[in-house]
């Protein structure tokens, strides 16, 4: 066994949770300043130089709070439930490439935790199981109103995580491989647009597919404008209404941390990750990310709440259908680069 | 035993199969009767991969894909039956289900 | 004890564990949930049998497709009549225990006194690499030898689907006798309803076995002042020309 590897490796995954969990912090202090501009007001300004210590108020608050069970509530499923969203989350950062392979004192260290064959399969089945936490959240508080914005919930995502699958489909083709790694370094090849050389960002050979990735992406986070399930007019808080304190922080959190996670998949996937004009680094990964989280924040300030109809209308008659046509089209044109068509 | 042999997958695979047998004949909730043949059928996807494993071969993880793809086409069906009975009959026993029987 | 057969242990007797908890659940939720902690282990146990387009295939469509269903249907039926509550049979119980062990016995007496023959297959862990992973072998396998088994399959989860939508419709309204309606809807007239005055109003006449007037037969007049249309007529009145 290689220990020294598996120490850097570990050291690694550490370094990686530990910015994850400080991004999603700060990630509310973003959103919430964002928001404000876009608003024609300030936004957190207080608590410190400029706001910054917002985050850091509002965890202690919550922390603060009186931890109340509701008396008929499934008392296990009730403490699980939060918890199982709030680990789920981080756990995508885990095949996310954030380089290539550095030097550190004459060790080799991969910047990425992991280079699995079924990288973003990995991804999607996380996806799938973040479905259990909203369940669990909804039916352990005894509350019809729960109960139906966990069911409703958990059908819009899983609707919408067949469209995110299939909207991957392409990449897929296109670069041959379901690992991430693999994906980047297939991006990092020229591609010649008449005489200009680009490079081979799968957002230039996939444009549906990036279209039905974000939108399902917002789909899947519950954000607005997808935000029915938890919305404050139309079930209190859905799932989450019987939680407080530190029990709702993970719920709260984990939204962010999967928004996070999403970002970084999508630079990844089709804007080409760490891949910059001047010097490749996980500066641009950075930088892709924070356009995507910015994009996140300015949907939720624009559009209205879609209807719970609309919502799952959208999903199975328009992105279902697109998405198939995306992967035949691709396939074909695909066929016809090899030749075989 | 230091490394991972047949005997290792065979006893999981057994343990689980009898497992959801027993699951099968005790219970009387006709959901978690459910459950409990996902559960053979998971026992029988262990064996179909171990013994690909084994063999160097990629026909059993063929034959266990498609057990997945039919366990979920048989699940739809089945809640779907679940579902209707329960409205006609209103409960879940499956004691309660003999209307075919005199 | 290698790394791999304690890892597969431990993950094999939480595995099992989990099984004999969606037996002995009370709360069909919990065996749900048990059931969960179970697939996920033997998924994490197919990766270490090398097998990780399974695992993930396993995690999507098992847990995260089919017992999600299993857990909508849990919830919806009255948690208070659970059957549980109504007595075990501890006949049946026993017999059921005493069958498990016997196969148990038989199993274990095969699995160890036995052991495998036969060519190993072409697909060595080096081989598998060459092509360039686990789900490369994969596609090259199936879509060689099993492309039909494949659309039979696909074919299979269509009558699949069809067959849930028919089962899970619900039951169609019958078709009630509409009340048969006016001519005319005149708001804020002054001169109000005629029925209050006694006024028999007259209906329409329909043609025998019709319900209801067809669409174009009744007129609909929004008034903001009842000064307004005031010749049309207002609902039961005779027209005064």
């Amino acid at each position: 066994m290689n220990w020294a590897a598996f120490l850097s490796n570990y050291i690694f995954a550490f370094i990686v949770l530990n910015v994850m969990l400080g991004l999603m912090a700060y990630m509310t202090y973003f959103e919430r300043k964002v928001l404000a501009a876009m608003q024609d007001r300030v936004g957190p300004k207080r608590t410190g130089p400029f706001g910054l210590l917002q985050p850091i108020a509002d965890g202690i608050k919550l922390l603060a709070k009186e931890d109340i069970v509701p008396k008929n509530a499934d008392r296990l499923v009730f403490l699980v439930a939060p918890l199982l969203s709030f680990v789920l989350a981080p756990l995508s950062a885990a095949v996310i490439p954030f380089g290539g392979t550095v030097t550190v004192f004459g060790q080799e260290v991969n910047l990425y935790v992991a280079d699995i064959n079924v990288a973003v399969l990995y991804v999607l089945a996380l996806g799938g199981m973040g479905v259990y936490g909203i369940i669990l959240g909804g039916y352990a508080s005894a509350n019809r109103y729960s109960l139906l914005g966990a069911l409703r919930s958990a059908a819009q995502v899983i609707s919408y995580e067949i469209v995110l699958g299939l909207s991957l489909v392409g990449v897929f083709i296109l670069s041959g491989t379901l690992s991430l790694v693999q994906i980047l370094e297939a991006q990092q090849q020229p591609l010649s647009f008449g005489g200009v050389q680009v490079p081979n960002w799968y957002i230039l050979s996939q444009p549906l597919g990036f279209v039905l990735f974000l939108i399902a992406a917002v789909a899947e986070t519950n954000r607005a404008p997808f935000d029915l399930p938890e919305a404050e007019s139309e079930l209190i808080g859905g799932f989450h209404t019987e939680y407080s304190g530190f029990r709702f922080s993970f719920f709260f959190l984990a939204e962010y941390i999967n928004m996070i996670a999403v970002s970084l998949l999508a630079a990844t996937l089709f804007l080409g990750g760490t891949d910059g004009p001047i010097a490749d680094g996980v500066w641009w990964l950075a930088a892709k990310a924070a356009l995507f989280l910015f994009f996140y924040i300015w949907l939720r300030t624009t559009l209205p709440r879609f209807r719970y109809d609309q919502l799952m209308g959208l999903a199975w008659k328009v992105l279902l259908p697109l998405a198939l046509i995306n992967i035949a089209l691709t396939g074909l044109i695909r066929l016809w680069g090899l030749g075989l068509l | 035993m230091s490394e991972l042999t047949a005997t290792h997958f065979l006893t999981l695979s057994a343990a689980l199969f009898i497992i959801g047998m027993l699951g099968v004949l005790i219970r009387r909730n006709v959901l978690v009767i459910f459950m409990c043949i996902e559960l053979m059928f998971n026992a029988v996807n262990v064996s179909f991969i171990g013994f690909a494993w084994e063999q160097h071969s990629l026909v059993g993880q063929t034959f266990a894909l498609f057990i997945i793809a039919v366990a979920a086409a048989e699940a739809v069906v089945g809640l779907g039956i679940i579902m209707a009975l329960s409205r006609r009959l209103d409960t879940v026993d499956i004691d309660q289900v003999h209307e075919l029987r005199e | 004890m290698s790394a791999e057969v304690l890892v597969f242990d431990i993950l094999g007797a939480i595995a099992v564990l989990a099984a004999a908890g969606v037996v002995l659940a009370r709360n069909p939720v919990h065996s749900a949930l048990a059931l969960v902690v179970s697939f996920v282990n033997v998924a994490a146990i197919y990766v270490i049998l090398r097998a990780e387009f399974l695992a993930a295939a396993q995690i999507i469509v098992y847990t995260g497709a089919i017992l999600v269903l299993v857990l909508f249907v849990i919830m919806l039926v009255d948690p208070d009549n659970l059957p549980e509550f109504h007595g075990g049979r501890p006949v049946q119980r026993l017999l059921a225990l005493i069958l498990g062990l016997a196969l148990l016995g038989e199993v274990m007496a095969a699995i160890l006194t036995r052991t495998i023959v036969g060519q190993p297959g072409p697909w060595s862990p080096q081989a598998v690499a060459a092509v360039g992973g686990n789900t490369q072998a994969l596609g090259r396998v199936l879509y060689s030898g099993y492309v039909l088994p494949i659309q039979v399959t696909a074919v299979l989860l269509l009558a699949a689907t069809i067959g849930a939508l028919v089962l899970a419709r619900p039951d169609t309204p019958r078709v009630r006798a509409l009340v048969r309606d006016t001519a005319t809807i005149s708001l804020a007239h002054p001169r109000g309803s005629e029925m209050a005055n006694g006024v028999e109003p007259a209906l329409p006449a329909l043609a025998a076995g019709q319900l209801k007037l067809e669409a174009g037969e009744r007129t609909l007049v929004m008034a903001k002042s009842g000064d307004d249309f005031l010749d049309q007529p207002v609902w039961g009145e005779r027209h005064q020309s």
